[in-house]
């Protein structure tokens, strides 16, 4: 297993930080649990991949199934710390236009402030 | 010519007849039986074993008989006589020698290969009940061999088998008139898996059986347990109790064999948790036959801890064939993957078009496909999220879906549109594709929609551009639209299209091969060119990812 998670609440947003490789397998599998555990007690999620050093298209297509699961139930994952290599996966699968990227943790977290 | 037939020695062949050779060749494999001696193979065709392959000289080699014994000799072949892999001019076979004759590994001959089935276990099982038995020393000395023997010759055994013969063991041994051997279910429940009777005969049904004091005894951490049925608590009621109908009966718990734990300090006295209950032996006798209540205990325990291996034992060796055959029928999926992926490039005057895939593992989820129709000709370009047989399902259902489109000249959107809400609606997990599709008509008008895959190529002279236009993949969200584009061909020009393993290759110091050396290499050279620029900066680091480049070149 080569993801290591960790969360926090501030500001009455839960921020989750990853590092490691998002992967088909245990590791998507382990985020996956992780979020939704979340996300039953919480609508506001920040996920902060600054650590991930690799996604493949198995832990891309998790991220998206719990994005639009979470979307579904009324809460929201806004993304950040995302590296030049997973910015280039989401601009060219068109991701960009689903989730919402934020340079910095506080942005994303000030942006569900303005919601 | 009357041949001297041979009668093979019965402790060579459970069945006391000839021994046999299997003989395999490719996919063929058949059982002879050595019935005669001189045995001959050659390539002539009069000959016993008749092995056709040029390498095999006509008259290639015997097999005689001396003594009981087997022997090969080679009759002066060209290319050798071989057992077991070494060249032999003569040599005595023991069982499940391996012989060659003038060709290596393509066709081979087995000597009496040793089966393991239970007919030499009962053989020694008769061998057993032929002795006297005297002393409670013997028994156990026997039954210990016994099992030990049965245990070892179980490599290939049947678990059903196994417990028959062990049933016949018990019921030698205890001379009690009947038996069963219950077995859990996954579910925790009790299953009779097997009964006997001491005259052989199978017993197929387990109601006059007392199933509480079953159950009592596999509660209890007693090794075995022996009572009678007049303290049976379900058959009391149920039929009247003459002295005629009550049994002895023994139980014996079969607990699954565990490697003993050190015991901790201080643990001592605290009730250990037994070992995990597998089944049951259970033998009874009426008292008016026969009385087995003064069966040895020693022989009593060394069945409950032999036979419990035993079943343990088989029911690996189940386990592991019916891996086995799982990975044959892997191996058969692969083959019908391979089959479908097949592609068969149509021919058309205005284009040339040509694809290679590398995959990493025997079963992918890369594919690309060609299709001609009057609205040009069409490639279609597809990478499923995931790997082995669940992206290789995905594959061939996207790959006909798009291909019975595309016959149907259905708009390149709204095909890529179908098939996002098919896979959408139909909760196959988070399961995707990117996929790309372009189509080129005879004037070099090159239309194509891309959705979430690595943007294409354009070739044109010395120039390299990505054609950027793009959609979401397909099956990832519902609501999801497509858009194509479009753009002009010139002769000469051409567009390459890669799967993301290509860009994603990595070499042994974690570098990516990415676009700009795609792009360098893509520009001038061929798809042998693109994949030997692949494996050159791979430098032996394996794939991780399938790779697919398929090139689309507009002659006009």
């Amino acid at each position: 297993m080569t993801l290591k998670m960790e969360s926090h609440t501030t500001e009455g947003v839960t921020v989750v930080n990853c590092q490691g490789r998002i992967v088909f397998g245990e590791e998507a599998t382990e985020l996956r649990d992780t979020l939704k555990k979340l996300l039953a007690s919480t609508r506001k999620l920040v996920l902060n991949l600054s650590g991930v050093t690799y996604i493949d298209s198995g832990g891309l297509g998790m991220l998206v199934g719990v994005y639009s699961s979470a979307r579904s139930s009324g809460a929201d994952i806004k993304l950040t710390g995302l590296g030049q290599k997973l910015r280039d996966v989401l601009q060219i699968t068109k991701l960009v236009t689903v989730f919402e990227v934020y340079d910095t943790e506080q942005q994303a977290i000030a942006a569900f402030k303005k919601a | 010519m009357a041949f001297p037939t041979i009668a093979g020695s019965s402790s060579e062949s459970g069945s006391g007849v000839f021994p046999t050779l299997v003989f395999v060749q490719g996919n063929e494999q058949r059982t002879i039986n050595l019935d005669h001696s001189p045995f001959t193979v050659g390539r002539k065709v009069d000959k016993d074993l008749v092995i056709a392959d040029p390498r095999v000289s006509r008259d290639h080699a015997v097999i005689v008989t001396e003594n009981g014994r087997f022997h090969v000799v080679d009759q002066g072949s060209k290319h050798g006589t071989f057992v077991n892999g070494e060249r032999v001019q003569r040599q005595s076979l023991e069982k499940n020698d391996r012989l060659e004759f003038g060709v290596r590994d393509i066709a081979y001959v087995i000597f009496n290969p040793q089966h393991a089935t239970s007919n030499t276990a009962r053989e020694f099982l008769s061998q057993i009940s032929g002795m006297h038995i005297s002393t409670e020393t013997t028994d156990l000395e026997k039954l210990t061999l016994f099992l030990e023997a049965a245990r070892k010759l179980n490599t290939t055994g049947v678990l059903d088998e196994i417990l028959v013969t062990l049933l016949d063991a018990t019921l030698k041994l205890t001379r009690a008139e009947r038996g069963f051997v219950f077995l859990k279910t996954d579910n925790g429940d009790l299953r009779l898996a097997a009964g006997r009777s001491s005259r052989g005969e199978p017993m197929l049904d387990d109601k006059t059986i007392s199933h509480s004091i079953l159950e009592d005894a596999l509660k209890s951490n007693s090794e075995f347990v022996i009572t009678d049925t007049s303290q049976s608590l379900d058959l009391a009621g149920r039929q009247s109790i003459v002295a005629y109908d009550l049994r002895t009966v023994i139980c014996i718990p079969l607990r699954k064999p565990q490697v003993q734990a050190t015991r901790e300090p201080g643990t001592e006295g605290t009730g250990e948790t037994p070992a995990e209950v597998m089944g049951a032996l259970y033998v009874d006798s009426r008292f008016a036959s026969r009385d087995i209540s003064s069966v040895s205990n020693d022989i009593l325990r060394a069945i409950a801890h032999e036979a419990a291996s035993l079943i343990e034992n088989a029911r690996l060796v189940q386990a592991e064939e019916a891996a086995r055959r799982y990975q044959q029928e892997l191996a058969i999926a692969a083959s019908i993957q391979h089959g479908l992926m097949a592609v068969t490039i149509p021919e058309v005057p205005f284009a040339r078009l040509c694809g290679r895939n590398l995959s990493c593992k025997e079963i992918g989820g890369d594919f690309f496909d060609a299709v001609n129709t009057e609205d040009g000709l069409a490639v279609v370009l597809a990478d499923v999220s995931g790997k082995g047989v669940s992206a290789a399902l995905l594959a061939s259902t996207l790959q006909g879906m798009i291909y019975s489109q595309l016959t149907a000249r259905m708009p390149l959107p709204e095909i890529v549109a179908a098939v996002n809400r098919f896979f959408t609606q139909k909760h196959i997990g988070e399961k995707y594709a990117t996929v790309i599709i372009a189509r080129i008509r005879p004037n070099g008008e090159l239309e194509y929609v891309n959705c979430g895959h690595v943007p294409p190529l354009l070739v044109s002279g010395d120039q390299v551009t990505r054609p950027a236009h793009g959609n979401l993949p397909v099956g990832l969200l519902k609501d999801a639209t497509y858009e194509g584009d479009h753009c002009i061909l010139k002769p000469g020009d051409k567009l390459v299209m890669v799967t993301d393993g290509v860009t994603e290759a990595e070499n042994a110091n974690g570098d990516f091969f990415e676009d700009f050396r795609l792009e360098a290499v893509a520009g001038k050279g061929s798809l042998d060119e693109i994949f030997g620029a692949i494996s050159n900066f791979c430098a032996g680091n394996p794939l991780s990812d399938d790779c697919t480049v398929v090139e689309l070149r507009y002659t006009g």
